[in-house]
Parts: C-alpha cells; structure tokens; sequence
C-alpha cells in the first residue's frame, strides 16, 4: 500500500488563511466523528493502538503521555510546542504556515481527549508569519464553533492561546517552555515532578511537539491500527541534496533512502562527507552508516567534501554557547570554552593542552548536565573528533 | 527505607535527599551551590554514582535499596572538571582577595587540586574604552557596585551558585542574561536597595558579595595609638565569629583576639541589652568618655554584629559596623603583624 501524506497533503493546495479551503477537503471530520461518536477514553485508545510518539526528537510515546494526564481529575493544560528553534530544522513552522487548521484540530481533539479546557500554542517568537497565520485560524475555528464553550453543541469547551516565546532554543524542552510560559526565566526544572503530574502551573500538563499533534486529526478519522501500518515521518533535507527542503516519508526511512529518493541524490560534482541528522544538536553518519533509520526531530543536513569543518564546528559550538541556558556549571562555562578552543582550531592544529580541555569538556558535558542540552551541545563535536578526528594534528 | 551508600547499609527517610543522608551520616560530599535549606543542583560537585549513573546528589530523593557510591575515578574527573572550568575564571585571584582563606571554592580547588589551567581567565571589571574590544575577545560583563551602604558586590568572582538568589526574601537577585554572559545582579542593573538583612552575604561562598566597608580606614583607626577604639559585640555574634575563625587562627578566646586586633575596651551584650545597641553606643561617646576622662573626638565605636543594615546608620556615635566575616578578615590580615597596637 502506497503510504498516504497525513500531514502535507494538502500544503500548497488550500489557502492557510480559509478555513473553508481546509473543511473543503474533509477537515474538521475527525471532530466531528470525535463528538458525535466517541468519547476521550475510545480516542486515547486509538492514539495508543496507533504507537504514535513524540516526532520533536525524544519520541515518547504519546499515548502513554496522554494516559498519565487523562487518569488525573482537575484542571489540566494542553500544550502545543512549535519552539522549533533546532538549526536546519523547520518543518513545524511549515505546517503552521500551510496547513493550521490541521494543527488547531490536532490540538483540540488531543485536549479534549486528556480533559484539558485550555491550551496553549507555544511559538517561537521569531515566526512572525506563523502567528498571524495561526491567529487568524483560531479566530476561523472559533466562528465555526470547534472552538469556544460548546464544541459543535456539545458538552466540551476548549480555549487556545498562542503564547510567543522570546525565541530561546532552551524553551523547546518541555520545563523550560512551562517555566518561560509562567513567566519565569526560561531555564529546565528538575524533574520528577514530570509536567504529566506537575507542569503548568503546578497542574498536569502534556507538551507536545506540533508535528505530532498534526497527526492526530488523521488518527482519530482512520483508525489507530490503519495509522500503526503507514505512519510518516517529516524529513528536513539540507545541505548538498538537489531538492531541498521538508518531505513526508515512511517512519524508518533509512539516510540513505532520504538522500537519493527525498532529496534527489547529491548535487552535480560534490562528494559525499558526511550527513548530521537532528540539526545542531545532530550525530554525525559516515557514508557506511548511512544504512540506519532516521532518528529524532528528522532533520539532515548532507555535507559535501568541500566544507569547510572548521567553519561547521564554529557554528555547531557557537549556537549551543549562545544557547546554553546558562544555569548549571558544566554547560554554562563548557559550552564558552568548547567554542573558545574550537575558534584557536583556525589553522588546524590543535594543542596538547586545548586537545586535554577538550576531550574533558565533552565529557562534562555528556556526564554531569543539568538538562540533555549539554548533552547535545556535545554530540556533533564528539562525532567530529570520534569519526572525522578532528584533535589529531592536521585534521583535514 | 534501607539504602546502600559505599556497601553499607543505611537507613533513610521518604523524601530525604542522597546529600542529606550522607550528611547526617558523616560521609562528606562536596557542593558549591547547596546551602542548609536549598539545592538546586546547579554546580555538578555534588556528583554521586547510581547504577554506573552520574547523578546529582544534593537534589536527588531517595529511592529504595538504592546503590550509591561517593567516591570513584569516575566522580573525582566529573568534580575535577567542574571545579576547573569555574575555578578558570578565578585563578590568580587569591592574594588579593577579600575572602582569601575563607572562600569555599578555594578550599574545594585545593582539595581537588586544580592545577593545571587550561583556561585563560575572562572576567574583569571593565572600562567604556576597553570594552567593546574585550567584549569582543570573549570577555564577559562584570557587575561592580559599591554605590549601597552595607553589601559591596564584585560579580568577577560570582560563580553563580544561585545561593543569594535563593536566599534573598525580597527577591532582589536574578540571573541576567543567557549562556557564558551569565550575571547575577539586580533587575535592569539597577544600585541594590533592599533592607540589607546580609543574607545573601553570609551564603556567598565566594567574594563577590562581601560586606562594605572603608577597610584601610579601620585599621589605620584599629593602629592609631591616639585611638580608643570600643568594640560593642551583638549578642550571638561571639559565637558566628568563632565559626568563622576556624579556618583562620586555632586562637579561640575572643577577647584577647581582639585586644591584638587593637580594641581598647569591649563590650558584650547580653540578654538584657538585646536591641538596646543604639543607647549604649551612644553611651560610650557621652557618659563614658567624661568619666573616663577621654576626648570623645579620639574614641572610635565599632558596632560588631551580624545586623549589616547598621552600616546604613552609622553616627557620630557610631563610627563603623563590623560583621563575623570581617572580624575574621582582620585576624586574617593581622595575623602577619604585631599583636596590638603598631607604635608609630
């Protein structure tokens, strides 16, 4: 069976701005089915038999996120991360900008279904567009009563709020985003309490990222079981593809596949390198691995063999120096000093006493920080060093 | 519950903190940004092994039959190189410094001898000219601010514990800015003003919030043999001053300490005079100088106590206001010359 395009089939078809564009093409059935025919125990069990999980990098399984919130009484809070501040990586903001009404369901049906009556879409506050698109589409689904006191004249109401955010990468992870959302500095809380028993608030609380979210309307309509068989994945390809930019694929599609199918193989004259897969925060696939499935948020960024590697370790220790949070010891100080040593790689030789620095600094990083940032902050140079050996003299 | 810590068996209480169990329990874990009440498991020294696991212990709960081990190769690089990354901004400092000898993260430095740097270090006060080019250079803001009576702070030697944070019950600290540009300092930079309670002095485990004061004036005061100089010591702050003298001089019998810090007279309140610091001050510059014959311009009161708010009210009856931490700065500075006064 041909896999279907849950999320893109409609991108560039319907206008972002219309809600009837997208009610035109079947949107809002899966509500409507939801109210009509089902209750939020019936959805979470479909959304449990289809295996859905987390599509922002962790992969989580949703439904067993969604279960621990549901089983709790009281007031609960729904949110939808578009943060998407990972470099390379930008296929949230796509759906917002192409599809929202996609999302807005996702996220009413998803509320409804783990008893929220507010919720919060938490945007990046560089996306500009994405907002006006998105308010716009709230104020459609609201006049078309799937928003508001009583859902299509049933019992349910639902609330959204589009909270921006000052565009820190750090408030892309889930405690950090609830703390920038009350109002404090947007910085990680130690967990447990995990959000599902003390987020927003102090209340329960689901953050989910909003490519899973889209998923949902699809979900609900078809069946869990029918999305288990062909569920997608959005690909992000950059770099030395032909074709650039986001494609939905089969979840499990290897780099391989991605590269020569998705993006169209390499330009014309350049050599594979490498691939980084996840953005900034991305390990490193030589052409030997390439034969594993994509994992985490679904970015790759294909280098070629004539990039410049000091130029790539400047900009991968540059962000997560800029980005570290600047809360625990390891990632605040081991962040500046990786990109203080990698900026003294310029002439490609490396010091007895930088290479000492930092292979200790990976280490602390990968070790002992607050939140898995420092951890990522640490991966692609890791790679670097691991695969591409980078502190051997003469890395080139 | 029963937890393993190191093989053996101890018993520990639902809720307890890892740190807090080995603390009650005698086994010693370092930590920068822990004090009595509060972890927030910032600085990564607290580090204990679980299951092969780093994890921190001053804010992880107890679990049951857990396994910890305090002290492996593993924990010793992970606090080695912690404290070397936050120690890189502080080396060389030492001498100089107003907590030298009595600063916490000296004593862990030396404990796990950083030696080796690797870091040049990037904080410094700057001037306007110089900025743009340092700032430039990686180097970082620093907050110097000595424009409120009683707390002088230098953000060059912050290691940002988020102690002050934590502690202040105003609010008044915060971190500012994101990444390696980290300050801790007052919303919008603004000149501190709070009610100067001296919490936040007495966590800071280094010096970059310190007591403030006109340090070369005291003990030009302190040796000036025309001098008469009173100490009048707060109730409870004879035992504080212990405390912080342990690292300082085994000399634990105050009155003759600060006879050799150079006082003439001393005067201890007791439970009766609590609160009643302002008439006895004011006291010694009146009645007692008549009847002692002794000019009232030629006496200098020091108000010894932990009640750093003082500073903001000194007199004519009150020249200077000393807290425990800067008695022990002077048995520290002192401890090098000759006891008592220096005949000049």
């Amino acid at each position: 069976m041909r896999n279907p395009k849950i999320i893109t089939e409609h991108w560039g078809k319907i206008d972002p701005l219309k809600i009837e564009d997208y009610l035109n093409v079947g949107g809002y059935a899966a509500l409507k089915k939801f109210i009509a025919k089902m209750d939020p125990q019936k959805a979470l069990d479909e959304v449990k038999i289809s295996g859905l999980s987390g599509k922002g990098g962790a992969g989580f399984l949703t439904g067993a996120k969604w279960e621990i919130v549901a089983k709790q009484k009281g007031e609960k809070y729904f949110i939808c991360n578009l943060d998407e501040s990972e470099p390379g990586t930008y296929k949230d903001r796509l759906i917002a900008e192409n599809n929202p009404q996609i999302l807005l369901e996702g996220i009413i049906l998803a509320a409804l279904t783990v008893g929220a009556k507010k919720s919060y879409i938490y945007l990046n506050g560089n996306f500009e567009k994405a907002r006006e698109i998105l308010e716009r589409a709230i104020e459609q689904a609201k006049e078309n009563k799937f928003l508001g006191s009583k859902i299509l004249g049933s019992k349910y109401l639902l609330e959204i709020e589009i909270f921006s955010g000052a565009g820190a990468y750090i408030c892309g992870e889930e405690t950090a985003l609830i703390n920038s959302i009350e109002g404090n500095r947007g910085e990680p809380k130690i967990r447990p309490p995990y959000p599902t028993e003390a987020g927003l608030f102090g209340k329960p609380t689901v953050v989910n990222n909003a490519e899973t979210i889209a998923n949902v309307p699809w979900i609900i309509q078809n069946g869990g079981g029918r999305y288990s068989e062909c569920a997608t994945k959005l690909f992000v390809l950059g770099g030395a593809v032909k074709k650039r930019g986001v494609a939905e694929a089969p979840i499990g599609t290897t780099m391989k596949k991605a590269i020569e199918e998705l993006g169209g193989g390499m330009q014309r004259g350049k050599d594979f390198w490498f691939a980084q897969v996840g953005g900034a925060a991305g390990r490193l696939y030589l052409e030997k691995e390439l034969d594993a499935p994509i994992t985490g948020s679904g970015a790759i960024l294909v280098v070629d063999k004539t990039a410049n590697l000091y130029d790539l370790l400047l900009s991968w220790t540059g962000f997560f120096r800029r980005e570290s949070c600047g809360k625990c010891v390891p990632c605040r100080e081991g962040t500046f000093r990786l990109n203080e040593i990698v900026e003294r790689l310029a002439d490609g030789e490396i010091s007895d006493r930088d290479k000492e620095a930092m292979l200790d600094i990976l280490w602390t990083l990968e070790n002992t920080t607050f939140c898995p940032l420092g951890k990522f902050a640490a991966t692609a140079v890791r790679d670097a060093v691991d695969k591409l050996g980078v502190v051997s003299t003469n890395y080139e | 519950m029963k937890i393993i810590i190191n093989n053996k068996k101890y018993t520990a209480k639902v809720g307890e903190t890892i740190f807090q169990v080995c603390m009650r329990s005698g086994i010693k874990i370092p930590t920068l940004c822990g004090a009595k009440y509060f972890h927030e498991g910032l600085c990564r020294v607290c580090v204990v092994e679980s299951g092969g696991r780093l994890i921190t212990s001053c804010n992880t709960k107890v679990a049951k039959d857990m396994e910890i081990v305090t002290e492996s190769e593993k924990i010793s690089k992970a606090r080695r190189i912690n404290l070397e990354l936050l120690w890189a901004d502080h080396a060389g400092k030492c001498a100089t410094c107003k907590k030298n000898r009595m600063c916490n993260l000296q004593k862990l430095a030396e404990e796990y001898k950083i030696e080796n740097f690797h870091f040049v270090p990037r904080k410094g006060e700057m001037t306007n000219s110089e900025e743009q080019k340092l700032l430039r250079d990686n180097w970082s803001r620093v907050v110097v601010e000595n424009e409120n009576p009683c707390i002088s702070r230098n953000s060059e030697f912050c290691v940002e514990c988020r102690r002050c944070v934590s502690v202040c019950p105003e609010h008044k600290f915060g971190f500012n800015h994101r990444a390696g540009d980290v300050v801790v300092g007052t919303a919008y930079e603004k000149v501190l003003d709070c009610s100067f309670c001296g919490k936040c002095v007495e966590v800071c485990p280094v010096a970059s919030l310190t007591d403030q004061n006109d340090y070369a004036k005291i003990i030009e005061d302190l040796d000036d043999l025309k001098r008469f100089s009173v100490a009048v010591v707060d109730l409870g702050t004879p035992e504080k001053i212990k405390e912080q003298l342990k690292n300082i001089t085994p000399e634990q019998n105050l009155e003759k300490i600060f006879l050799e810090l150079g006082f003439e007279k001393i005067i201890n309140l007791g439970e009766k005079e609590q609160n009643r610091e302002d008439e006895i001050i004011e006291n010694i510059k009146t009645d007692y100088a008549r009847k002692e014959k002794i000019d009232p311009k030629n006496i200098r009161t020091f108000f010894v106590s932990s009640k750093i708010y003082k500073k903001a009210k000194k007199s004519e009856y009150l020249d200077y206001v000393l807290s425990e931490r800067e008695v022990a700065r002077l048995v520290r500075d002192k401890g090098k010359m000759v006891a008592g006064k220096i005949k000049r």
